[in-house]
């Protein structure tokens, strides 16, 4: 490949795109200092915030994201969703690649860094698991939670050369923690108790509020998130580090990928 | 315990059936999932029929609507919901019966495929404004890896270059709803809407055009449509046929239910946009007329009839907004037949550009013959659909006194008339010798020779479903209404 | 000696100031780059800004976390829930997004060695 410079040197382009940021920036300066600094009065999240001890949740932000806003939420879910599937699908075809390429591409990490992190790994489930737990009650939740869960099974593949993550599994808990939270929404609109989409079906008295069995179904769901965040971001970090590891076993032994 | 129909099923079906797709591999019911889901929506949508005509369907999610996400079903969405189960079932069938690439057929396809109508169908239905834009990146995003799906280079091409526009796009419409909320502490858009107009009015401006940037380049208008043609011609023509077919009228009937409802007065904002659906409907159609490759010529087509409509939605009226969203359902039958044609013609003729297509009308008469039938709707000849929708559009701009629209839809359909029969000519050349090189499955026809019936149906009893596009235009006009049934009469 | 920042007015004039440096500095960096890379970080940048002006400027000085831990007992004198819940979904949204276009963008690079927007040129006519 020839070396060509992606940036030409076209002075004026550059000089007008940065005049007309400038100029929009200081127009939107202008109308924002001018009028969007008086805070809200009356805004419908004072509402819920006034109205939030009947979901017994401790955590506002929590009841918001689950319950009050949870239609965002599952949409959210699916967005990732959809986004691990796509990048399953651009990085995918590895059933075949498997017996071909040697997994590791680089030299083998160093023993001292498997070890630590065989040992760090169980410890940052617990965190994971924990703050996903606890999501209803404390800062934190599914999403955050999921997320320190996925950055285990990284650090994993990462550092570990023995360490695989099974695409079947990951795919079958993903598929189940999703359809979970539609059944969930589901049986809120079936039960005569609360009959809306998402409801929240279970008991959930306010005296329990700050337990950790409170709250009705916001854990459930909550968990249900955390499951399927773990298993998406992970699948993405797997598909990412196993092609990439590939693509650079292939330049080594001199054989472009034909596509 | 009882299961009620409401329209949460819309969304909440093909979520679920998409989430749950390892599990139909492995008792291979694929396929037929594909082609159910939509066909079940459609059913559901004919079954609420009755009920969304006696008054708007509202369901809660959770807590009460000036507070929490409410749905709603009304005759103006109704259509909407219906068109885009009517469109997914075609498509859907197409893949599964023209027995389609590997690559439409797998699970991913079918989990971006169905999740594309969730978004679709949630972005029609929702009445809130974060809600919105969470589906509208649902169906988004499913578009972009659509587009990419085949994989290859001019297939990524065409799914990056959906991507970063449609993000740009995206970040636009938050930007948005965030000044939306800070300004008037509400996401519902009726809530919203009662409170607009106390808005500073420089700020009610820079909202607006937030927005118009934003939901402008999801519906393919004017200055921000550049990157269409490349992303229909790097597509698989079935999956073109189904962005032009419903996810850009989702967005148009999101652009002008906003207007309609959010201004107090949308005589200004409607004069913008009919500006802007001409000037989309003119240079479109001029440059559809020296395009050498099919789905291109069809990518332009669609944007001239995406300006039409623009422009008869914007003025506002009853009558010509009845014919826009009339139009709506037409432009998606024309094109969604003309994008299965040119998948089929693609597919036996291994490429789409006019120079290799001369004489394949005999090779492939059927698909020719149906290519023509398309053709003359999009141009409105009596006696199929394009025509009545048309009519009520000129009808309405006549009545009305305003003729500048109506002498520019009979340029652009003379125009139209124009490049369609180059390519009908080039399509029965009687010097051309092509010889197919892959046959086609018979029941490929099937869907096809559906929406060919339909379009003849339309524009031959056009009186059949003219009730059903007048409730639908007087309900997306009636802002009073919209704003009473959920905010309660009191506001 | 930060008292001032008490002032809801200077506190938010100050959000507002660095949200929209950030905004524009991404929009400059989408119209102004041409590696594929850059374009993606230029657009995580605009919405980055979006989620700081939205989470800054629905909170004032003086409310605290709305979560009832160390001694608070009733859901007063609080940030606003909804921009927080709203802002966590934006994040999640535009992660998904960035992650999809930066897997895109590298396999089209594997494919046909470029990187640059303005020579992606497969699909032009003719």
């Amino acid at each position: 490949m020839t070396a060509v410079p992606l940036r030409k040197r076209v002075r004026v382009k550059t000089l007008l795109l940065v005049l007309l940021c400038g100029w929009l920036f200081a127009v939107h300066l202008g109308l924002l200092l001018q009028y969007g600094l008086d805070g809200q009065s009356a805004s419908m999240g004072d509402a819920l915030l006034a109205r939030n001890a009947e979901t017994a949740s401790a955590n506002a932000v929590t009841s918001v994201v689950v319950s009050y806003r949870g239609f965002d939420t599952l949409g959210e879910v699916t967005v990732l969703f959809l986004a691990a599937t796509g990048i399953g699908l651009f990085f995918g075809r590895r059933d075949r690649r498997d017996s071909e390429v040697p997994e590791t591409a680089g030299s083998p990490p160093n023993e001292m860094m498997v070890t630590g992190v065989r040992l760090l790994f169980p410890v940052l489930i617990l965190l994971g698991v924990y703050v996903v737990v606890h999501g209803h009650l404390s800062p934190g939740g599914g999403f955050q939670g999921g997320v320190i869960i996925a950055t285990a099974f990284f650090l994993r593949l990462l550092a570990d050369p023995d360490f695989r993550l099974s695409h079947t599994r990951v795919g079958l808990l993903e598929s189940l923690s999703g359809s979970g939270f539609v059944i969930m929404g589901l049986l809120g609109l079936s039960l005569a108790g609360t009959a809306t989409f998402l409801g929240n079906f279970l008991p959930h008295p306010v005296a329990d509020m700050g337990r950790l069995l409170s709250a009705g179904v916001i854990p459930i769901i909550y968990c249900l998130v955390g499951v399927k965040v773990g298993a998406e971001v992970a699948a993405i970090f797997g598909d990412m580090l196993e092609r990439g590891g590939e693509h650079e076993a292939a330049q080594v032994k001199d054989k472009p990928e034909a596509e | 315990m009882t299961l009620p129909l409401t329209p949460v099923w819309f969304v909440a079906l093909p979520l679920l059936l998409a989430f749950a797709s390892p599990l139909w591999v492995r008792y291979r019911l694929l396929m037929p999932l594909l082609v159910g889901t939509p066909a079940l929506l459609l059913l559901l949508a004919f079954v609420l029929l009755p009920e969304v005509r006696t008054g708007p369907l509202l369901e809660t999610i959770v807590i009460a609507p000036p507070l929490g996400i409410h749905l709603q079903l009304d005759s103006a969405s109704w259509i909407l919901v219906a068109l885009i189960s009517l469109a997914g079932l075609l498509a859907t069938a197409f893949i599964w019966l023209s027995d389609a690439e590997p690559y439409l057929r797998d699970r991913r396809a079918f989990v971006f495929l169905l999740l594309l109508i969730a978004g679709c169908n949630g972005m029609v239905l929702t009445g809130d404004l974060f809600n919105l834009y969470v589906f509208l990146e649902i169906a988004g995003v499913s578009a972009y890896a659509l587009s990419a799906l085949r994989r290859d280079a001019s297939a990524l091409e065409a799914g990056l270059k959906y991507l970063i526009i449609g993000s740009v796009a995206a970040v636009f419409f938050l930007f948005s709803v965030v000044l939306i909320y800070l300004q008037t502490g509400q996401l519902n858009m009726a809530a919203v809407a009662a409170r607009f107009g106390g808005i500073p009015a420089p700020m009610q401006l820079l909202i607006g055009l937030l927005m118009l940037v934003g939901l402008g380049i999801k519906a393919e208008l004017f200055p921000f449509n550049f990157w269409v043609p490349d992303v229909y011609q790097g597509s698989h023509p079935v999956l073109a046929g189904l962005f032009s077919g419903l996810l850009v009228k989702a967005f148009l009937f999101v652009l002008f239910h906003l207007v309609f409802l959010l201004l107090a007065d949308p005589q200004v904002a409607g004069l913008w946009l009919m500006g802007l659906g001409a000037t989309t409907m003119l240079i479109a159609e001029v440059v559809a007329l020296r395009q050498e490759d099919m789905r291109r010529m069809l990518a332009y087509s669609s944007l001239g009839q995406i300006g039409l409509i623009t422009l008869a939605l914007g003025f506002g009226m009853q009558a010509t907004t009845a014919g826009g969203l009339f139009h709506m359902v037409n432009h998606t039958l024309v094109k969604l037949l003309l994008f299965l044609t040119a998948a089929v013609l693609l597919r036996s003729f291994v490429s789409a550009r006019l120079a290799d297509l001369a004489g394949a009308g005999r090779a492939r008469p059927l698909a020719a013959a149906l290519f023509v039938l398309g053709a003359l709707a999009v141009m409105g000849l009596p006696p199929l659909s394009g025509f009545a929708s048309k009519l009520w559009i000129l009808k309405g701009f006549a009545e009305a006194g305003v003729f500048w629209p109506v002498a520019l839809i009979l340029l652009a359909a003379l125009i139209e008339a124009g490049y369609y029969f180059r390519w009908i000519k080039v399509l029965y050349d009687p010097n051309g010798d092509l010889k197919a090189a892959a046959p086609v499955e018979r029941m490929a026809y099937v869907p096809m020779g559906v929406a060919a019936g339909l379009i003849i149906l339309l524009g031959v009893a056009p009186f059949l479903v003219d009730d059903l596009f007048i409730e639908g235009a007087q309900t997306l006009l009636d802002r009073g209404a919209a704003l009473s049934a959920v905010l309660g009469a009191g506001s | 000696m930060l008292a001032f920042l008490d002032d809801p007015k200077i506190l938010h004039g100050i959000y507002v100031l660095g949200t929209l440096t950030l905004f524009f500095i991404g929009l400059y960096g989408l119209l102004a780059k041409r590696h594929l890379l850059k374009v993606l970080i230029s657009i995580a940048v605009m919405e980055l800004s979006v989620y700081l002006l939205f989470v800054g400027l629905a909170t004032s000085p003086g409310e605290t976390a709305p979560i009832l831990s160390d001694g608070l007992t009733e859901f007063a004198g609080m940030a606003d829930p909804v921009p927080q819940a709203l802002t966590l979904t934006a994040i999640v949204i535009g992660l998904a997004v960035l992650a999809l276009g930066v897997s895109l963008a590298v396999q089209y690079h594997r494919l046909t060695g470029k990187a640059d927007i303005a020579r992606m040129t497969e699909l032009k006519e003719l």
